[in-house]
């Protein structure tokens, strides 16, 4: 039988929930065998949108942009990290444009079985329901979700992990 | 981190007191400081100034929305101020701003700040919502309009 999960992939975007899901997904795939996949979308999509705003100048947009680039390889840099901690290997996939079309892209191209999140924000406005970029990833993508919840038991979780996954 | 996670009373103004630009962007400063939010007032004042010194960012329908980065701060920082009076801003449009969005962020969080940037944005398109918070009559109306939009 084929194993039910080959393929794990970890959407982070640096926030302390996306991180935790991180830890989550490297105990996973320690546990499993599975090939992690860390990825980091760009959001130029959203750039784009302040400079059709006119909040942005066009100066700002690619200064802005230069430092999201900064940001991501930072993040990435970061996971990478915390996986060679346990001795996990991962393969980065950083994106750019509209967050959650390259989240399901990402999905389709490294044939991902599972993608893993961070806790989501609560919905708190009705606005939030419409644009949420991870629950829109999440509702759009063809391989199936985890949503890791509870920080302090992830955090064991990884912290009890050895570097072999014992 | 949404938008909305931000809102909170201690952060809007309504209404403002200023009657000109550079007042304004002290008094929403001034929010921020008062809220406890910042510790160093001229230092996030200076960033959201060199910003409007290069382009007001005073919008369209009265809608303004100055904003910064900053190592002073170490995560992203919103004001929300309110003068129905109306306030010259050097807006796009030529009319006075009556509905202001300061957003600070710092230099190493700049998706965050987008983001937030962004949701603003979506949130200026509806003008029947930007006309609902300039008539609020209280902090507390505001954060009630927010969470329903």
């Amino acid at each position: 039988m084929r194993k039910p999960i080959q393929r794990i992939m970890v959407y982070v975007d640096g926030s302390e929930p996306s991180i935790t899901g991180v830890q989550y997904a490297i105990c996973l795939a320690s546990f499993s065998g599975a090939e992690l996949i860390v990825c980091y979308i760009v959001n130029t999509t959203a750039v784009d949108e302040l400079l059709r705003a006119r909040i942005f100048l066009q100066d700002e947009q690619v200064e802005y942009e230069h430092d999201m680039e900064a940001d991501a390889e930072r993040y990435l840099n970061y996971v990478g990290d915390l996986a060679a901690r346990k001795g996990v290997p991962v393969i980065r996939n950083k994106g750019r444009g509209s967050v959650h079309r390259e989240i399901v892209e990402a999905v389709k191209k490294h044939d991902v079985d599972l993608l893993v999140v961070g806790e989501l924000s609560r919905i708190r406005s009705r606005r939030d329901e419409c644009y949420d970029e991870v629950e829109r990833a999440l509702r759009a993508t063809p391989c199936s979700v985890l949503i890791v919840k509870d920080e302090d038991r992830v955090y064991e979780m990884y912290e009890s992990l050895g570097q072999h996954g014992c | 981190m949404a938008l909305i996670d931000l809102v909170v009373p201690e952060i809007i103004k309504v209404p403002l007191g200023s009657t000109d630009k550079p007042g304004v962007l002290r008094e929403l400063v001034g929010i921020l400081r008062d809220a406890g939010r910042i510790q160093d007032y001229d230092a996030v004042l200076q960033a959201v100034q060199e910003r409007e010194y290069k382009q007001s960012t005073g919008l369209e329908e009265g809608i303004a929305v100055p904003h910064g980065k900053t190592a002073a701060v170490s995560s992203l920082q919103l004001a929300i101020g309110i003068a129905p009076q109306g306030i010259d801003f050097n807006s796009l449009d030529g009319k006075p701003a009556k509905l202001f969005f300061l957003l600070v962020g710092s230099p190493d969080q700049s998706g965050p700040h987008v983001q937030a940037l962004a949701d603003v944005a979506r949130l200026a398109r509806s003008k029947a919502f930007c006309r609902a918070l300039i008539g609020a009559e209280d902090v507390h109306e505001v954060v009630e309009l927010m969470r329903d939009e």
